[in-house]
Formats: structure tokens, sequence, C-alpha cells
């Protein structure tokens, strides 16, 4: 396939196209013919599109029976049953990431995926996603991504080539390998949960016997799986049950945002929270940085990484002494165990956990973080064993792969091989090895050094750039595919469009190497599934689990026996000492934004602020306020260096109440160099501080460096001075407001007389009747756990635009809801609360009265509806929101948009020009949605029937919205609750979207 | 002097704005009605010594600020409660509190450019062209000159006696002005 | 030959306060004659002086800088100014309060002190009209520019259109369309007739053609008749009526912007009359700026006599304990009022971030005028000069403090941010005054710059009262 120019709109949409578009003399007669119209012919049309989507239908068997051979694409002149031209359909797939998948329902529009949404029925994400699963919606659209494939010598930009002459050049060496058994020949992968691609990797190795499969992530979660073979003596998964936890102890771990299983936690965690019940559950986090699970503790205690084993041991030592008997098979840990006693790290509230734990025998969890060594892992283990907790908060099952060899090993097993010279061929499949792997092995030197090297990558990036062949990926919304999720529950991927840049997918690729020979995704898929599903039947079978995205039933739970013998890997756990003076321990954190670097260039989770520092386009080095002091760091941006003995590194502080004295945390994945046009240059790389022996953590020396750098945050703006400070305490008691279940128990409605509202009866000039529906939202403090799903929902949902580093240090970010982060008491140690903070479609709403041309006003069903084409931009209504939720468009931020940039954008929500103000609508657009239909049917809307973006998405179940006339509906009820208030209701701008007290559950009452 | 052009009037100077005054109550007396008395700037007592009769400009201007109130407000109830109705932070579609900024503003606009124009309106203006200001000598009356014209037309006018009153009353320099 | 029968008394010093005689208000050996001359040779002077010419061409460079900023403005988006998400306001609207403010002391002076009889501002009344006229034009400019789609700015005026729709009446911004427009449309009556006996004059003077037919035209054939003049007087006197109350709601109408939204700092009672305050308090520091230059240039002394200086520099005094007593009076209700967001905008205004912009604009308009209560100041030009520069500079702050500092840190403290304004902004500002400075540089050379009917009337009275 000819290589595509993004600019002109990746035109080859689909095969029978790619051969017309990429005819060089057809382009040129095209440019003859119509010299003006060249481009907008060769760019994908709205028809193209129509096609594809006969396609997917047809691929999805959304509806009943058709048998065409699913390749084939369906000419526009039979329209496929079922498909109305203009109308939303929602197809199901998975997304796997590090070799964990999550269930989606992705949003098709005339062939066009628009939304990425949750599949319910996918124990992994029961309907809700996370901000990065939302983003790879804008990476398949990216521009930037890899147009073609390209043949290297050495350097450059490389020739472009077509997959035929990759075959000519391919074939003969593959045929060398097999006849040498493979010897040389090395595969060097990022983790794949794909049962489909298992089966290519058998069929590889007994094509291959002598060829090793290399499997590397950045983002490791080894940790625990050794903790679990030193503890059972095989490795296998943990599985935590948060709802059936009381009391869950987190050590540097966090169950929210950094888990493959997050989403699920978060619901079961949530569902606790809720305390109308009277009955909540207790989270301790003992962790060096600031994570959501730390945030949403009830108490969170700041300690250096390295001393959390140490803690741990402690805990387990105080259990022992309060007569905790271990398990069969872990007696001897007992003397392990009481060495940590006389380790100089103590403190007071560890006993309480211990207590805690004790008193919620088998209805706790402890778990453990993947920063943290195997034998803190297998201690947990045997101390959940101990408490009983085992069997039920916390499971085991299988491993899905207990062959394959630790991440950290393969590789640098793989990088003595490449020095070796042992290696002929080297293909790497995905991941970006050359930026991302340990900087001591060296790799991207050795990688340049293989004379045959073949990168399929979706980014023609750092990797590729030394590697013979660049040839595309697919996207996994391009491609057929499936997926395991964490509990090992099944799905399938199938493509919602076809390649942008006829890239082929890694089981695709990894066929050819086998059979030498291409196959088609979907026969690939639907061999493996042949397999998993009754041969009777099997059609209906596959159409069930097409339909569907999954194959109901995960990794069977089983109770595993101790091994003998570890005691010596925990005692050496108490040896962990505290760092002080100037040495501080290093932490290398996954980014939320970023991930492990691959999403640096998808301006949605660029500009998504932190949910903890609210940095957007960097990383910065978060110090504690009193390291920031002694260092001489003033303000966020200041520069520090960090010295390690691999080498130092320069980048800007930031100071993050909470983060452990003596620890400084920096993300990973920043600071690319062939990210794209977004990614490069964003935010500074620490993965070469990064070495095998300190994986996670290493011992560095800061110092202040002069200079300082412009970080754009979307809170804190500037230093607040100590005036500010004190005022911002003052306010987030009444925003968020607070109290502990005993508070709540003896007074429900507390936090609705924390502020006197001056009138009994919310006063209005002109008391308007909304007799048909009245929209209102809820949200849920208590159960917010502040991950910024909504926002990046919200941003899909409604054409936000990305407006950059500049603007938003400017203070001009966009997002329509965004999440207000205030921290409480100790700056060393303080609590902190989250509150997503939308349009409050007040009925009183300050801004209408003040817009001289009537651009905002209300509507029948009291909606605070924005007029775009009415609005001049006076910016009046912005200043007079006292929520300050109203975005203005202070330029065109839509003037870099290409072709195929502009295909992401939901069709149902108009993109707003220059000058325009816009804000949160309720997501009006699906409201009518369901309410049209619903008319046409002459029957009510249900309440549950029409959900926001935002609402949608939580995992947290956090937002509830609905028909506050409708006295059945949850919103209703929730508006209702005692613990209900609205946020400056004091000023009577009668808000539509209340809050529900936050609740906490501190041990002994105490906050 | 006089020319074979047809005589507009007599103009006549005055010493000073207190002999302008003596001037215009003897030209009075002779009960004269087409005459006129010129000054720079407002003399005062004058009016009187002419016997001029107060304008209705007042009224004039009364009446337009009365219907600039109304149409202020006509205007507001219409758009805003009538013609296209919304629902702005819940305040009644017609509230006569917000609505007084902006008839006062009209009425004041009316009631200004009826005050402006009624003034030159009622004063015959714009004329461009007029006999007196053909005369070389009168154009000293925007500067530091008193004079008092009376016109051919008036019924009393006879040339000897009016030029002869005009004298007697402190007039100097009588000139003809044609029309 | 103008033999004027009066007596020429050669008045020196009009400044001995004795409270028995009324002081007289035109100085040196004069008569009508004089006065006209006086006044006309500056238009007709063949050449200006070269002053002028050197005024007048910075003037117009700078005019031009404002035309490139705004095409740029209008061209790119508002994006080019330094307005974030809590401040959408910043130099805009503060540009905007300031020159409407500076507009005030004209219509203020012909129409008030016409009303009240104070017969001393015949000396000052014409340019300060001039000066309202030229500020409001800078002053409309700034909404004008401000909003994202400038290009739809009709919409503000109740118009057809093709929506159909109207605009929303209760918005404050719409009754600044009315007030300001109408404001404009009085002033320009106001002025335009004012001068009309006086462009007689020149037209009567003159001995050029062309300059005969221009002046002659706008000055509608005006011949000085007395059945004129009493309608004359009497509309007059009615404009003055009418402009009074016009004078004090513009301002009003401004500070409701602030007043009626609920921004804590902006939404306070007592803004219409401290506003108003503030007006004549900046608008009379400009007619100062503006005066003590051009009776030194153009020898106008006797017509601008220091006893108007004295005058206006009681009323600045007058005016500026008024600002003063409101800036403390707004402290005072912050704390009564027990309203806490209100209380903490005042306490940040003082010693938050940008205190040193309120305390700039205390000390300008508080402090400063204070050197008027010694006489020697209130007589020396150039102190006069000195002080009414830090009053407009103290008066430009007070709006930058209120619009700013008030939205800088409202109520949710997660939308905190400052404000720097680009460099567009700056440009912008003096650019304005570039416009503003070039209109009147025009207007002295081409209008006759003290109304010569008027002073000619008050000499009459002098001369009277000195028998």
């Amino acid at each position: 396939m000819p290589p595509l120019d993004p600019k002109s709109g990746g035109r080859a949409l689909w095969r029978s196209l790619d051969d017309l578009a990429g005819d060089k003399a057809f382009q040129d007669a095209v440019g003859r013919e119509f010299p003006l119209y060249a481009d907008e012919m060769l760019a994908p049309s709205r028809r193209e599109f129509l096609m594809l989507m006969g396609a997917s239908v047809a691929l999805a068997g959304m509806t009943a029976c058709r048998r065409w051979p699913v390749e084939n694409i369906v000419p526009f002149s039979h329209r496929p049953e079922g498909y109305v031209p203009g109308e939303r359909l929602q197809f199901a797939t998975s997304y796997d990431r590090n070799g964990a998948a999550i269930g989606l329902l992705v949003s098709s529009f005339d062939g066009r995926p628009i939304k990425i949404e949750g599949n319910p029925l996918h124990p992994m994400s029961l309907g809700a996603t996370d901000p990065i699963a939302q983003g790879t919606l804008l990476q398949m659209y990216d521009p930037d991504r890899s147009t073609g494939l390209f043949e290297r010598a050495g350097q450059g930009e490389g020739t472009p080539r077509t997959w035929d002459e990759f075959a000519v050049w391919a074939e003969p060496i593959l045929a060398r390998h097999k006849a040498s058994g493979g010897a040389g020949l090395r595969i060097l992968a990022e983790p794949s949960s794909s049962p489909t691609l298992l089966a290519q990797k058998k069929r590889l190795e007994s094509v291959y016997p002598q060829a090793v499969w290399v499997e590397w992530d950045p983002l490791t979660r080894d940790a625990e799986r050794e903790g679990a073979r030193l503890a059972f003596g095989r490795p296998l998964r943990r599985h935590l049950d948060l709802g059936k936890a009381d009391v869950v102890l987190a050590l540097d771990a966090d169950l929210f945002m950094d888990d493959p299983a997050g989403l699920s936690h978060t619901r079961a965690w949530a569902r606790r929270r809720k305390g109308e019940d009277g009955v909540m559950n207790r989270v301790w986090a003992v962790e060096a940085g600031y994570s959501l699970t730390g945030a949403s503790a009830d108490h969170r205690i700041p300690v250096q990484s390295a001393l959390v084993p140490v803690a741990l041991g402690r805990i387990a030592a105080r259990m022992l002494r309060s007569g905790l008997t271990l398990s069969a098979g872990c007696e001897g840990l007992r003397e392990a165990i009481e060495r940590f006693e006389s380790h100089a790290f103590d403190d007071p509230r560890l006993d309480t956990i211990a207590a805690d734990l004790l008193a919620a025998r088998g209805r706790g969890a402890i778990a453990v973080g993947p920063r943290q060594p195997a034998a803190a892992h297998a201690l947990a283990m045997a101390l959940d064993a101990a408490l009983g907790n085992s069997g039920n908060a916390v499971t085991y099952a299988d491993d899905p792969e207990p062959a394959r060899p630790g991440h950290l090993e393969a590789i640098a097993k793989l990088a003595s091989d490449l020095s070796a010279g042992l290696v002929e061929t080297l293909v790497i499949l995905g991941g970006n090895p050359a930026f991302d792997a340990p900087a001591d092995l060296d790799l991207a030197k050795r990688i340049g050094s293989v004379s045959q090297t073949i990168r399929v990558g979706l980014y023609d990036d750092e990797t590729s750039s030394l590697c013979r062949w660049q040839l595309p990926e697919a996207h996994y919304l391009e491609a057929w595919g499936d997926a395991r999720g964490w509990d090992g529950t099944a799905g399938v991927v199938q493509p919602l469009i076809e390649p942008l840049y006829g890239g082929r997918s890694a089981i695709e690729i990894a066929a050819y190497l086998a059979a030498g020979a291409w196959t088609p995704g979907y026969e690939l898929v639907r061999t493996t599934w042949s397999t998993r599903l009754p041969a009777a039947g099997f059609e209906k079978a596959w159409r069930r689990v097409v339909h569907d995205g999954i194959e109901a039933g995960a990794a069977p739970a089983l109770t595993p026996v101790f091994a003998a013998g570890w005691g010596g890997e925990v005692a050496r756990l108490a040896e962990a000492r505290q760092l002080g003076g100037d040495a501080m321990e290093l932490l290398f954190a996954k980014s939320s934004a970023v991930h492990d670097g691959r999403f640096a260039n998808c301006g949605w989770l660029v500009e998504l602020p932190d949910p903890m520092t609210k940095l957007t386009w960097d990383n910065a080095a978060l110090l504690s306020p009193s390291d920031a002091e002694a260092l001489g760091v003033k303000a966020i941006g200041d520069l520090v260096t960090m010295s390690l003995p691999g080498g130092s590194l320069v980048l800007p502080a930031f100071i993050l109440p909470g983060q452990a004295k003596g620890s400084v945390t920096v993300n990973l994945g920043w600071g690319r160099s062939r990210a794209g046009r977004v990614g490069n240059g964003a935010g500074v790389d620490a993965y070469p501080l990064r070495t095998a022996a300190s994986l996670w953590r290493a011992e560095a020396k800061l110092a202040r460096t002069p200079g300082s750098a412009m970080l754009a945050t979307t809170q804190d703006h500037w230093v607040v001075d100590t005036l500010g400070r004190k005022e911002e305490q003052v306010r987030a008691e009444e925003l968020i407001r607070t109290g502990t279940l005993a508070e709540y128990r003896a007074k429900p409605e507390f936090a609705r007389e924390m502020v006197e509202v001056p009138h009994a009866a919310p006063i209005s000039t002109y008391p308007i009747e909304y007799n048909g529906h009245k929209w209102g939202m809820a949200i849920d403090l208590s159960s917010c756990i502040g991950c910024a799903a909504c926002s990046i929902a919200c941003q899909a949902e409604n054409n936000i635009p990305v407006v950059g580093r500049k603007e938003t240090w400017r203070g001009r970010d966009m997002q329509w809801i965004r999440v207000d982060r205030y921290f409480e008491g100790d700056p060393e140690s303080p609590g902190l609360a989250f509150q997503p903070m939308t349009c409050h479609q007040c009925e009183n709403a300050p801004c209408e009265q003040v817009c001289p041309v009537a651009a905002t006003v209300h509507d029948h069903e009291g909606l605070n509806v924005m007029v775009y084409n009415r609005c001049v931009g006076t910016r009046y209504c912005s200043n007079n929101c006292p929520y300050k939720v109203r975005r203005f468009n202070y330029f065109n931020n839509h003037k870099h948009e290409t072709a195929v940039s502009m295909m992401v954008y939901n069709p149902e929500v108009t993109v707003r020009m220059r000058g325009v103000m816009e804000k949160c609508s309720y997501c009006v657009q699906r409201i009518n949605a369901v309410k049209i239909p619903a008319k046409n049917a002459g029957r009510p809307i249900s309440d549950g029937e029409v959900v926001p973006a935002c609402a949608q998405v939580c995992p947290a179940e956090a937002i509830a919205f609905g028909d506050l006339n409708d006295p059945h509906s949850r919103v209703r009820a929730l508006h209702d609750d005692a613990r209900c208030y609205g946020v400056l209701e004091e000023i009577n701008t009668r808000p539509r979207t209340r809050y529900l007290a936050r609740l906490r559950n501190p041990a002994e009452g105490k906050a | 002097m006089a020319g074979d052009r047809k005589l507009w009037g007599l103009v006549a100077e005055f010493r000073s704005a207190d002999d302008l005054i003596r001037g215009a109550a003897a030209v009075r007396e002779a009960g004269y009605t087409r005459w006129d008395a010129h000054a720079p700037f407002p003399v005062h007592g004058l009016d009187d010594a002419m016997g001029i009769k107060s304008t209705i400009l007042p009224w004039l201007v009364l009446g337009a600020g009365l219907t600039g109130c109304s149409l202020g407000f006509l205007m507001q109830w219409w758009m805003n409660a009538v013609d296209y109705r919304f629902v702005i932070g819940g305040k009644p579609f017609n509230s006569l509190p917000t609505d007084i900024p902006v008839m006062f503003e009209v009425t004041v606009l009316f009631a200004a450019l009826t005050a402006f124009s009624a003034m030159i309106i009622l004063n015959g203006l714009p004329r461009l062209a007029h006999p007196l200001l053909r005369n070389a000598r009168f154009r000293r009356a925007t500067d530091d000159a008193f004079f008092i014209s009376i016109e051919a037309s008036d019924p009393r006018f006879d040339v000897a006696e009016t030029e002869q009153l005009l004298r007697a009353s402190g007039g100097t320099l009588v000139e003809w002005v044609e029309a | 030959m103008g033999v004027a029968a009066i007596d020429r008394r050669d008045v020196r010093d009009n400044l001995g306060d004795d409270p028995g005689r009324r002081a007289p208000l035109v100085l040196g050996k004069h008569d009508n004659a004089t006065i006209t001359d006086k006044v006309c040779r500056i238009v007709e002077m063949p050449k200006p002086p070269k002053a002028w010419y050197v005024a007048f061409g910075i003037a117009l460079t700078v005019t031009g800088v404002l035309g490139a900023m705004l095409a740029y403005l209008i061209s790119t988006g508002v994006g080019v100014w330094g307005l974030n998400k809590p401040i959408a306001w910043g130099f805009d609207i503060t540009n905007f309060v300031f020159w409407v403010g500076i507009g005030h002391a004209g219509t203020l002076i012909s129409a008030i002190l016409y009303l009240f009889r104070q017969n001393w501002r015949t000396g000052i009344n014409r340019f300060a009209e001039a000066m309202t006229i030229f500020a409001v034009i800078c002053a409309g400019m700034f909404p004008g520019i401000h909003t994202g789609r400038a290009w739809l700015d009709y919409w503000l005026f109740p118009l057809p259109n093709q929506m159909a729709m109207w605009p929303n009446f209760r918005s404050p911004l719409l009754w600044d369309v009315f007030a300001v427009s109408t404001y404009m449309t009085v002033s320009i009556c106001f002025w335009y007739m004012g001068m009309i006996p006086d462009l007689a004059t020149i037209r009567d003077r003159t001995t050029s053609k062309l300059k005969g037919a221009i002046y002659g035209i706008f000055a509608l054939g005006w011949r000085g008749s007395n059945r004129h003049w009493h309608r004359y007087e009497r509309a007059y006197l009615l404009l003055a009526a009418i402009a009074t109350p016009l004078v004090l709601s513009v301002h009003s109408v401004v500070s409701f912007d602030f007043a009626t939204s609920m921004m804590p700092g902006w939404h306070a009672t007592i803004f219409p009359p401290y506003f108003v305050a503030g007006a004549i308090f900046g608008g009379f520091a400009m007619v100062l700026v503006l005066a003590v230059p051009c009776r030194q240039w153009f020898g106008l002394k006797d017509l601008i006599t220091p006893r108007h200086l004295e005058n206006m520099c009681k009323i600045l005094l007058a005016t500026g304990m008024m600002v003063g007593y409101a800036y403390a009076i707004e402290f005072f209700i912050s704390w009564y009022s027990g309203n806490p967001a209100e209380g903490f905008v005042f306490i940040n205004r003082a010693f938050g971030p940008y205190a040193w912009a309120y305390w700039t604009m205390v000390f300008c308009n508080v402090a400063t005028p204070q050197v008027f209560w010694s006489r020697r100041a209130r007589q020396n030009p150039w102190i006069i000069f000195g002080v009414a520069i830090c009053v407009n500079v103290g008066m430009w702050f007070e709006r930058f403090v209120i619009i700013v500092t008030s939205l800088h840190r409202d109520f949710l403290p997660s939308s905190w941010n400052m404000y720097f304004p680009t460099w567009v902004e700056v440009t912008t500002l003096v650019g304005s005054f570039g416009l503003f400075f070039t209109l009147f540089l025009l207007f002295l050379r081409f209008l006759p710059m003290v109304a010569m009917a008027e002073v000619k009337a008050v000499l009459q009275k002098q001369h009277h009262e000195a028998r």
C-alpha cells in the first residue's frame, strides 16, 4: 500500500480504493481535471464510510442473520438491513493494555467510531472506562500515526514500501530461519492477553523451535506474580473483591487507577461508601506518592516507598503479638516478622491498622503495589491467609502463562543475546522498547546493531527509527482480535473501521511469520474461538460473543497451599533503611496521562490534568513541601537536578503536599522525541535514569538548579500567597462538606447546616414551573475518586478542543467538566478531596441575565442552554458565573484539524467557532436522542434512560442524572437525601446540580 | 447709496448693548413688527425691550420626552415580553425595574434632539443666504457690533421716517440693505 | 471700527478672594473685539506653531498603531489579549470605563455649572465638551472590539436580524449601549449648538472664500438675531437641564455592569454615586491636563484665568475625597455585611497579589489631591498639571482594581488565577490616547476653543458690575 499523507486525510480507507488512491497516474489525472478539488476528491467521503459502515454492521452481527463473507465491503446499492444512515450504533469490543483487557462499547456514526464507553457486560469495566481507554479513540485518528511501510538503511526517513515488497524481502529470511530452527530469530512483543496471539505464538514455537519470544512491559506487575511464586511455589493471579472487604490496607498500591482491575475495584469500593445503610468500608493507605487510593482512603500514612514493607512487617508483628496464628506453611515467617520490631521506623497508627484488620478477620484485604518487592507481596498473602481474608475478599487464580519468564529477566536475556551477536532477525511487535527498556541494557544501541529488524508499530517512533522495516500496525479499533480481562474473561475485538493507513494487526503479522503467508485476522480469531466455543451451534454462539463482546466466565478461583522456606526473603525486607539528608528515594510512576509513553501524542490525555497535581503537558519531580523548602524550591516549575550513579537529569519540581518526606516521584513516558506533533518535547524523559536494578526505586541526590520552567496547571496557578491559602481552606470546607460516619449517624443533615442559606424557601422574582421534565444531577462526593474519566468522556462527546500548553498555562483550558482538588490539614500529611465541577444549570442563572444578546437562556425543562450562533462573545456570562464553568474560544481552536482528525467529531454536537462561549449542556443531544423516540413511541421516559457522558463513564457511579419531576428517579431520591446540598446555594442560584456530602469512616471516629 | 436693486430694509449700528436696548424699545414704541436686533451675544433685557413672547419650544421638548419614555417602554415590553420571549435567569418576561435605564435614555435622546432641531427650525435656519449677510459692516454683528434692522416689507416702513427713527433712538450709521 | 462705549478697565488679578464681590472672569484690557481676535486668531493663523505639528505627528502615528492592533485582534481572536477563565475582562473594559469617566467633565461643566449659573465655566466649557466627545469615541471603541465576534456587534442594537431575535433588555451591557450612544449624541448636539454663533464669527471674519463657505455652512446662517438668541438660549437651557441627569445616569449605568452582577467586589449598591464622583474627578483632571498647556501655548491666560484653574483644583480636592470616602466605605460594608466572600475580596485587594495596583490607586486618587489644601499649589499651573496627571493614572488603576482584583479570586478557589496583559493590550491602551489627541489637536486647529459669545456675555456683566 502506498504511504499516505495524513494532511490530505488518510485517503485510502478501504482496500479496493487503495490502489485507486495510491495510483500516481490517477492522482495526477485528478490534479489535472480538478486542480482545486484534488484533495477533496482523494479525501475519504461520507459515502465511503457508509460502505464501511455496512461492513461493520455485517461483522458485528448486530442484526440477526446475514451471511455474506465478512471481508466484503457491501456496495452502497445494497444497504445492509437495520442500518439507518445518520444513526448512532454501538459495537462491543475489548481493549488490551499491558496484557489485561477491559470491555468496551464503541459508538459508530456512519462508519466513524466517535465515542468509547465501557461494556456493562464485561466484569472488568462494568460499563465504565478510564481516561486512557477513551483516549485510544483519538489515538486511532492521530494524523501522526505511521502511515505506511518504510524500509530504512541506517538512519533517515527510509523509503516507502508496499506489503508485497516486504514479503519479497522477508520470505527468504524466514525460509532460512525455518531451516535453522529459528536459532537467530527473536520476537520482542508487548504483553498481550489475546488467545489468538497465544495460538500464533505456539505455531511459531513449533515452526522455529529455537526462536525466543520475549515479552517486555515497562510497567510490569511481575512483583506480585513473583510474590505468589515465592509463597505458593507457582505464579498465581491475586484478585480482590472490595465488595467483601470492610477493611482494606493498601500498601503503596493504587487499587483504582494503577490496577488492571481498577474499574471493578472502584465500583465495588464505591458501593460501600454510601452511608445510607450506615455501614462503610475503611481504607488505610500507606504510600509514598499521593495516589487516588490514598486520596479516597480514610487514613493515609505518607511513608517512603522503601519503608512500606517495614510498615507491613510491623503490622504483622503486632498482629502476631495479639495472637494471630499464621496458616500452615507460613510458620517459618514468625521470627522473620519479629525482626521488624527492632526497625528504626515506626508509626503509632500502625497499631490501629493491625487492630482494625484483626477486628475484621475474614472481612479485610491487604493489597501491595507493583513497586514493592516480591517478598512483601508474599508476606501480605500470608497475612491475608492467616486473617481468613483469602477465599473472601482475596482470591487466587491460575496465571494464564505460568511458563512465561519475568519481563525484566526476559529483556535482560535478549540484551545479552543481542550483544553476543546471537540475533540475526529481530521482530518487534508493538511497544517501544528503545524508549522504555531499562537504560543500562542500552537496548537502543543493540537493536541498531542487528541487521534484520522488523518493527510493527502504530507510530514511527524511537524504536522504528532504529529498525530496518517499519510496518504500520492496525489499531485495535481497526482490526480483528481477542483479549482476556485480568480476571480471565475473554472477549472479541472487532474492527469499527477499515485500517486508516493499511496497517496489519500483531496476530496477522505473527501468523505471517509462522506460515509465510497472510491470513486475515478474522479467520485467525474465528479459528481460535472455534476451539473455545461448542462446535454445535458455533455460528450462533460466535455471533453472540461478537455481539456481547465477551464470553462469560472468569478464571476459576482456587485455594493455593503455601510453600515453605521463604522466611529469609521476608527477613531481608527488614533491612530496608530510611533515607535522609540529601539522599532521596526516586520513585518511577505510571503517568495518568501518557501511561508508559504510548499516549504522548494524544491531545486529550496530554491536556488532561493529573488528578493530584492538576498538571498538564508536563511531568515533574513531585516533592513534599518540606523537601522543597530544604532544596530551595520556591515555586512550582523551579528546576532541580537529580544525580544518580547512572547519570543525572534536570527537570522542573512540583510541590505536592502529602508526598512522603525524602522521596521524589517522577512520572514515566514523557519527553518523547518521535511521538508526533503533540508529544514531541512534552515533559522530561525519566527512563534514562531507570536501570534493571532499580526498576521502580532508585537513590538519588537532588539539588536546586537555577532557572524555572513554565508548568501549565489547571488549578493553583502561580503560587497562592498565605492570604489566599487560608481563604482556600475556609472555602474548601463549605464547598466539599465532609463528615465522619459517626457524625452522619448522629445528624444525617449535617451538611445542610454547615452554611446558612438566607431564604427559608429559595426566592425568585418569577417562579417558573417546570412541569414537563426537570433535569437534574446529583454528584456523590463520598464515592468520587477524582479519576477524571468524566472530563475525557465529556471532551469526546462534546467535541471539546485541545488548546495546548501555552493556552492552558494562561488558564484557558476547555474541559466542560473539571475535577477540583482541595487539600485539607497539615501540608506534610494532608487530606484530599475531589469535586467534579460543571455547569450547575442554575434556575436563577446569573449568566443569563447579563447576556446582552440572550445567547444563553433557559428552556422549558430548566436547562441553561447556550446558543452558539447567537453568542457575540462579551464573556460577561463567564464573569458572572459563580462556578466559573463557562469556557471561551479565545482562538479558532480547530485551525489545525486534518481530514482524518476531524473524523472523531460527534456529528450531533456543534463544533464551536472562535469568539464563542461554551459550557456543559447536560448532554442535551443525548436527552433528545431519548426523548424523540420515546415521544414517537408515545411512551414515558424511564429513569436511567438519559445518561450524560460523564455519568455514563463514572466507574464509581458518583454521578446521577435524571428527571427531578419523576418521584421514583434516582436523582430525585438523591436530591431529597439528607446528605444533599447545593454549592453556593446561599447566593440563590438554585442549582440543578447538587452534591452529596463526603463521608469518611476513620477508625475510632476520628478523621 | 440706494442702487437700482430693490430695498430690503434699513440697518443701524448701535454703540453698546445698552444703546441697543434703548433703540429697540423706541422702535417697538413706533409700532414696527417686521424688525430685529442683532448682537454678538444674548443681551439681557433686550427680549423685554423688543417684546418677544416666550417660545413654545419647551412644550415641544416635554412632548418629545414623554413620547420617548413611552416608546422606550413599549419597545422593551414588545420585544422581550411579546414578540420573542425567553426565560432569563428566572426573571419575568417584562420586568419594569430592568426597563427603567433604557426608558430614561430614550426619553433623554428624544428630548435633546427635539430641543436642538426645534431651535433650528423655529429660527428658520439654516438660511445660508440673507440680505444682511451681504452687508460688509453687518459682519461685525457676530464680533463686537450691535444692530437693529427694519424690513421694507413692514407696513409702517417709510425710508425717510424709519431712518429718522433709527437715528433718533441712538442708531449710528444707518444703511440701506438691498434684497 | 468697534467703538465700545464701555471703559476698558485693566484687570490683573482675579484671585483676591474678597467674598464681597465676584472676582472678574476675564483678565487683561479686553473688549468684545479683542476677545474675538484672541480666539479666532488661533483658527485663522496660516500656519500653526511647530509644537502643534510635532504633537499631531506623534498622535497620528500612535493612532496608526492602534489601527494595526485592532486589525491583529479582530483577525486573530481575543486570545491575543491576556484574558483567561476567571478574568474574562481586563484592559478592555478598564479602558472603557476610564474613557467614559473622562468623558464626563465636559457635559458636566457645560450643563451642571450652567444650571448653577457658574459663569466661570465659559472659559473652559468649549474644549471640555470637545474632550468629552473624543473621550466617548475612545470609550465606545473598547466594548466594540472586546467581543469575541466583533463583526456581530450590531446584534446589541434592537435591529431586526436573521434570527428574528431581539436583545435582552435585562442585561446591563445593553443599558450601556443605550446610555453611551445617547450620551454621545446629546453631547455632540450640545457642543455644536454652543459653537454655532462662534462659527458665524469666524465665517464673518474670514477672507478666504473656501473657509467662508465651510464655516458658513456649519454656522447655518446665524446672524445674531435676538429673536434667534431667545429660542437659542431657551433650547440651550433645556439641553443643559436634560444633559445633567444624563451625565449622572451614564456612569451609573456603567457602574451597573458591575453592581448588578454577583461577583463579590462588584455587587455593591454604592457603585453608582461612587462611579459618578470618580468620573467627575477624573474628568476634571483631564480638563486640567489639557487646559494648562493650551492656555500657555495659545495665549489664552486671560480667558482661562488662574481663577478657573483654582476652582477646578477645589473640585478635584472635593471629588477626590468623595472617592476616598467610597474606598473606605466599601471596606466597611464588606466587613459590616458579614459576607465572607465580599470580605475576602477587599482584604485581597489591599494585601493580595494586586496590592501594588490598589495602593497606586489610593496614593494617586486620595493622597495627591490633598496638596490643593495649599493655595500656592492651587495657583501653580505645573503643580496642578502634575497632580492632574497623577489623578488620571489613579483613576485608570481604580477601574483596573475593581475589575481584575474582583475577578481573579472569586467564589471557587479552584479557578483562581492571575492576569497578565500582553503587549497587544498595552499598545491598544496607548493607541487610544493617540486617537484622543489626534482628534483634540484637530479641534484646536480648526474650531474656536473658547466660547466667544458666552465670554462676551460674561464680560458685559463684568463691566456692568464694575460700574
